[in-house]
């Protein structure tokens, strides 16, 4: 091996080599036969000159047994193929190659990432390859498990969006025939008690006429509850637009609606100027029509009513704040104000669906945001509320 | 004031008796033929069986229809040259988005939503004739003869 150089290593001048020099034969194979990689070395024609420890003990042989064999045979034939083309590679491109290679193991077939590089005899001419060979199965294995992983989420996500687009289909086709067929009778039931106390009258007394004005103001409230409804299912299925949006200026719009509906109210509205949120418009208003609307029909029957408007930042996400002086509300039964149908007052004593909070619950969710609701009876009730998508464990304070 | 027929296309028998009493109520005693099919709408409008067609001054067209449904017979009517300009409304009881924008697109003069309250319904149909048969100015009507 004296005379024996590595393809790329440029010649070196007459200055002595002295750590080398000292070094011997049997020094150098102690070296490569501590090693966990596999080193060998084969000549041209494929024939074992030397092979290390790590060697032996992966192929269950002894190095005296394989000199002058070939990798035929040693291993299987199309294994032998591939290391024999990777040698020939070697000694074609005359500098170190690197690739990976496939070799039988105890316990299936192992990777290995492998150099090899020709060796020079004196005239320049390689005689021989050598071959380290490190084993990365464990990586390889690790590779295939993420890569295995992450295609199984993304089968996952693909299946989840499967069926979400499939029941928004469904849900889209539920509220489509709600607002076509649901509809229509009741048209029928509002119309008819109102042809028949028109053209009936004198047939009626007192009592029938009053009869057939609550069938009608049940028709109404059914119409209304249908509507709600169909708003609950928009808002689900409907498309998020996030956009810088004025809430002050929708504030003011709403309340200028609810004054015009229910002149004869006086109620003071306090709305902090400038407030801007980021999120879908049209759901924002929703959101602000409920809140702002229950503050407004909480307060009626109460002296000087107050509604306040206001928005912090906490912890980077701004948070709105919709605060009356109203009828207010159990904290007990906090937890059941977003529910779906869930009224905390009488019909008699405060109109409406209970679909309202359920909307601006699910608005506030899809954008990612939470809502908070304080209050105590008599005293009125604070909505608050943020649409910017947050740690899981991040609350409104 | 249009004296012209007024075409209801409507299958649901009561929304033709209200829609009848609304104008009725509201003193448009213009003549109402009504449809009650989408089928029997185009026969009306652009016949196949060599009878004459009829020119509403106002259509007013129903969506869910049995046979042939409100919104083809919309694109039928907007498609042909011969009908292209009749005033088509449609009146139906969906406030769906997508039947909102495909009337448009389609081509629908107005879309209108049936009201529930039916004192509502007497109030939308007393602007509509007003609209469509008093303020509104329709193109002359071809005289065939």
């Amino acid at each position: 091996m004296a005379n024996a150089k590595v393809g790329a290593r440029p010649e070196r001048g007459s200055e002595p080599d002295r750590p080398l020099v000292a070094v011997g034969q049997d020094q150098l194979m102690a070296l490569i036969d501590h090693t966990s990689a596999v080193i060998y070395m084969r000549d041209r024609d494929g024939r074992y000159l030397l092979a290390n420890r790590q060697y032996e003990r992966l192929f269950n042989v002894r190095r005296e047994e394989i000199v002058g064999l070939t990798d035929h045979d040693l291993f299987p034939a199309a294994i032998a193929d591939e290391f024999r083309s990777n040698d020939l590679a070697a000694f074609a491109r005359g500098v170190p190659v690197q690739m990976e290679e496939i070799a039988p193991g105890d316990d299936g077939l192992h990777t290995y990432i492998t150099v090899k590089f020709p060796l020079m005899d004196a005239a320049g001419s390689p005689y021989a390859v050598c071959g380290i060979s490190t084993d990365i199965t464990d990586r390889k294995r690790a590779e295939d498990e993420v890569r295995r992983l992450y295609a199984e989420l993304e089968m996952r996500v693909r299946e989840r969006t499967a069926e979400l687009e499939a029941s928004t289909r469904e849900l889209d086709a539920f509220a489509y025939s709600v607002s076509h067929d649901l509809r229509a009778p009741l048209r029928s039931l509002e119309g008819f008690s109102q042809i028949l106390g028109e053209d009936y009258a004198d047939l009626l007394d007192q009592q029938g006429r009053e009869y057939l004005g609550r069938i009608q103001a049940n028709a109404a409230r059914m119409a209304q509850i249908i509507d709600d409804l169909l708003h609950l299912s928009r808002t689900t299925r409907a498309e998020l637009r996030r956009e810088p949006t004025d809430v002050s200026a929708l504030v003011e719009m709403i309340v200028g609606e609810l004054r015009d509906a229910d002149p004869g109210r006086a109620v003071k509205i306090d709305i902090e100027a400038g407030l801007v949120a980021d999120g879908d418009p049209h759901l924002i208003r929703l959101v602000l029509q409920n809140l702002v609307g229950n503050a407004w029909k909480f307060t009626a029957g109460r002296d000087g009513a107050i509604i306040q408007v206001t928005g912090v930042r906490q912890d980077g996400v701004d948070v709105f704040s919709i605060c009356d002086n109203g009828a207010g509300f159990d904290m007990r039964y906090a937890h059941k104000l977003f529910d779906p149908f869930q009224r905390l007052h009488s019909a008699s004593e405060f109109e409406g669906s209970g679909i309202g909070l359920a909307i601006v619950h699910r608005i506030v969710a899809r954008h990612g945001g939470r809502i908070r609701a304080e209050g105590s009876p008599g005293s009125g009730a604070t909505f608050r509320f943020s649409l910017t998508p947050a740690p899981p464990d991040w609350e409104i304070r | 004031m249009n004296d012209g027929i007024i075409l209801l296309v409507e299958d649901n028998p009561d929304d033709v008796l209200f829609t009848l009493r609304a104008f009725a109520k509201n003193d448009i005693g213009n003549e109402i033929v009504v449809a009650t099919d989408g089928e029997q709408a185009l026969e009306y409008l652009l016949p196949t069986g060599g009878g004459p067609p009829i020119y509403p001054a106002l259509i007013l067209l129903d969506v869910n229809l049995p046979k042939v449904n409100g919104l083809e017979v919309l694109r039928r009517l907007k498609d042909d040259p011969r009908t292209r300009s009749l005033p088509a409304v449609v009146l139906t009881t969906s406030n769906e988005e997508r039947d909102i924008m495909e009337s448009y697109r389609l081509g629908a003069n107005s879309y209108v939503r049936k009201p529930v309250i039916f004192g509502e319904f007497l109030q939308a149909a007393k602007l509509l004739g007003l609209y469509w048969l008093l303020v509104n100015e329709p193109v002359p009507v071809p005289w065939s003869g």
